[in-house]
């Protein structure tokens, strides 16, 4: 796009846009799109087209072996007496209420230890980086499974100090507590972010409070927050509507039931089982749409927030 | 083709005026072309594979370990031998994402040919018009047990030909036995009071982290026993629930009760037990002296235990084994798509599977004992130890079977995870048993429709 209006701006300079060139224009913008072609058979076949074909499926009842049937806002008013579903809610809400603020404050604080200048920091970086590339595998959630069980590696631990811990990715009052923790351990994306900004803050501000004898702590909420906030706006829109879809860890850890006892059922879990497992697609896909429209209120939410406490420096 | 061989025919009308606008305008052509292509292959995926030769490839889909698949295999590679014209493309992968496949192949009208059906989804299957009524084609039933038979038929037809006959049995491991110095229960007499009391014996006089039996009530097949033992059932026949929130409350309690006794292992034990793999089970890594398991698993446990295994009836309320209400359950059900364009041939391979020596020579105990008396007849001697002990208890307990229970309705394979959660919650004392039991009955009522 941005070569495009390059391109036509450039015409633009040389004088007034004679008739020919204008065609000279069009065609341009037309061999574009042929060039684009590609990747637009892609975003209408696979991304579009699905979307508005769930979008059809949401109202209707719809079990995968015979044709959709027709049935208005049902599976909308459906949803509003489900239990479950409900509870899913809470699960998801949960976990990104409590997984994307720790997560990033722990992105946070590392990146500011590593940006004062480690040796080896290249090193620290990618040791810090790599969750983030393995969080979400499947491997990991396995392994996950392996070292919080009842007679995993954290209980031998605990063991040593007399402690009987719980099983717990198995007991419903932990488990949730235990994916949210395999959250936060994907710091790493968020992290290698922050580092970039504290980087692009000019040094001359610091040298200045420091001069006017502000201590370390005052230098971080007077300068860097303040400098970062775009940055941290940046992480927490994305992190937040990531942390809505997420469904490997849990799908994997509760092995694809949201158990025990619906305590990890995110919303994209049921969602999944209402789908595949149940024969329920038409009402999966009203979910979806729903999921959609509650993403979409909180990074508008996000937005509208971000004019308060936001501070660009240009 | 012809759009490529036009731009090189002309290529004297690329002036230098306005030659590059031009090239621009046929490199996107070919561009354009190529993009359609590409569209086009990738929506191809779905023809009927069926090569001028005249010969028919089916697709045949099932669920199971390395044992079944290789077993599997050569069934095939014998029917491929006796027909040339038919190849057998193998798709097969573990029960838990088998459903999830099949039930989006089905939606996207790519469903394999032959599918292995289980009874839990077969009336959902059939009764949406997904299967093939094999009765109206080329398909001998008439060697087959009748029970078995009967258990692939509905209004809809013969959707599945039974695979094997099992039965719901308790596996014992005498080493954890041996090893706690508590005899083997006899089987023929003993009742739930006794297995809780010989279970929490064996806990009691075993290394830590040993239990004397696996928790039922991760799955529907002990909740059925249960409830038979008790004049009740899980299914009616004209589809509906058969029992009450009382019945299931008091098979919760027990469980409970022999949980605190730590006759069974704990909440989280138990939750975290559910998802091991069967070669992972605790009957299989020891830690279990007895557990949950239909008879055709015990060769594979057997193997994956690394010793020997005795199978056990269920034990009952009255001491006497003649009330142990077992049935004969059809493993798995030969079944096959309706939308399948060969019919004639997949009948054909269906009629081998259930009715053919090789193929019973092939595939012997692992699906269960053979409904074909024929075939169980000819391959007797070919059955490993651990096949024959399968196939004595079947035929031991003949006598003593209740009557045949009614095939799960539709919705029914949301069932057991409905079990499962309910399970947990009384494990974890989140809900008291009556609740549980009103509760979980509810939303089975709502999966099954009734």
């Amino acid at each position: 796009m941005s070569a495009m209006s390059e391109l036509s701006s450039l015409t633009r300079r040389k004088g007034r846009v004679t008739a020919e060139e204008k065609k000279a224009n069009g065609r341009d913008n037309k061999a574009a799109y042929i060039f684009l072609l590609p990747w637009l058979v892609g975003l209408v076949a696979i991304t579009i087209g699905p979307m508005l074909m769930s979008l059809y499926l949401s109202f209707t009842d719809y079990n995968l072996l015979q044709p959709p049937e027709w049935t208005g806002l049902d599976n909308f008013a459906r949803m509003l007496t489900d239990a479950r579903l409900h509870n899913s809610l809470g699960v998801t809400f949960t976990y990104v209420f409590i997984g994307v603020p720790v997560q990033l404050a722990v992105a946070l604080l590392i990146a500011l230890v590593l940006d004062k200048g480690l040796r080896g920091l290249p090193f620290y970086r990618s040791v810090f980086y790599l969750p983030s590339l393995l969080g979400g595998s499947v491997a990991v959630a396995i392994l996950w499974k392996q070292i919080f069980g009842t007679t995993g590696l954290v209980n031998q631990v605990l063991a040593m100090f007399g402690v009987q811990g719980p099983g717990w990715i198995s007991d419903p009052s932990t488990a949730l507590g235990s994916i949210i923790l395999l959250h936060v351990w994907t710091f790493g994306a968020p992290m290698i972010i922050f580092l970039a900004g504290l980087r692009q803050i000019p040094v001359m501000y610091y040298e200045a409070a420091k001069v006017d004898g502000a201590t370390t702590l005052q230098q971080f909420w007077r300068i860097t927050l303040p400098m970062l906030s775009p940055i941290i706006f940046f992480n927490l829109v994305l992190q937040i509507i990531g942390s809505f879809q997420s469904f490997t860890q849990a799908f994997i850890v509760s092995g694809g039931n949201g158990g025990p006892s619906d305590s990890t059922m995110f919303f994209t879990l049921y969602l999944y089982q209402k789908g595949f497992g149940q024969f329920d697609m038409g009402y999966a896909s009203a979910m979806a749409w729903v999921l959609l429209v509650i993403i979409g209120v909180f990074t508008a939410i996000n937005f509208i927030a971000s004019k308060y406490w936001v501070f660009y420096d240009d | 083709m012809p759009l490529f061989s036009r731009s090189k025919s002309e290529p004297k009308a690329q002036t230098s005026s306005d030659g590059g606008p031009r090239r621009l305008r046929k490199t996107g052509v070919v561009a354009a072309a190529a993009a359609v292509v590409i569209g086009l292959s990738a929506c191809g995926g779905g023809a009927a594979p069926q090569s001028a030769d005249g010969v028919v490839e089916l697709r045949f889909s099932w669920w199971g370990g390395d044992k079944r698949a290789q077993l599997t295999q050569e069934a095939i590679a014998a029917f491929e031998a006796e027909n040339p014209k038919i190849k057998i493309k193998p798709e097969y992968g573990d029960w838990s994402g088998y459903w999830d496949k099949l039930a989006t192949q089905v939606a996207a009208n790519d469903a394999p040919d032959i599918i292995q059906m289980d009874e839990k989804f077969l009336t959902e299957y059939s009764s949406r018009g997904a299967l093939l009524d094999l009765s109206k084609y080329d398909v001998d039933t008439s060697k087959l047990d009748k029970a078995a038979l009967d258990a692939g038929k509905s209004e809809d037809g013969l959707t599945g030909i039974a695979a094997g006959i099992n039965a719901a049995t308790i596996l014992a491991n005498p080493a954890v036995f041996e090893a706690a110095g508590v005899p083997l229960p006899d089987d023929a007499t003993w009742t739930w009071e006794d297995f809780e009391r010989i279970a929490a014996e064996v806990t009691e006089k075993s290394p830590a982290g040993t239990y004397g039996a696996a928790a039922y009530g991760t799955d529907e097949a002990s909740l059925g026993v249960w409830l038979r033992q008790n004049g009740k059932s899980l299914y009616t026949s004209d589809g509906k629930l058969g029992f009450e929130p009382k019945d299931i409350a008091e098979w919760w309690a027990f469980l409970k009760q022999m949980s605190e006794n730590k006759a069974v292992p704990s909440a989280s034990e138990v939750i975290e037990a559910e998802a091991a793999p069967l070669d992972q089970s605790g009957l299989a890594t020891g830690k279990n002296g007895m557990a949950f398991w239909w008879s055709n698993q015990a060769p594979a446990l057997e193997k994956a235990s690394g010793g020997d295994l005795k199978i056990l009836r269920f034990p009952t309320k009255t001491g006497s084994s003649a009330d142990a209400q077992l049935w004969y359950k059809a493993s798995q059900f030969w079944s096959a798509s309706s939308r399948t364009k060969h019919p004639e041939e997949v009948a054909k391979f269906i009629n081998f599977l259930a009715n053919d020596v090789k193929a019973g020579e092939a595939l012997l105990a692992d699906r269960g004992v053979y409904p074909n008396s024929e075939v169980r007849a000819a391959i007797e001697s070919k059955l490993t130890p651990a096949d024959v002990k399968v196939v004595k208890f079947i035929s031991e307990i003949e006598d003593e079977l209740g009557e045949a229970p009614a095939l799960p309705p539709k919705g029914a394979g949301a069932i057991q995870e409905i079990v499962k959660r309910y399970t947990s919650e009384v494990l974890f004392e989140r809900l008291s048993t009556d609740e549980a039991g009103k509760k979980a009955r509810d939303e089975m009522a709502a999966a099954i429709g009734s």
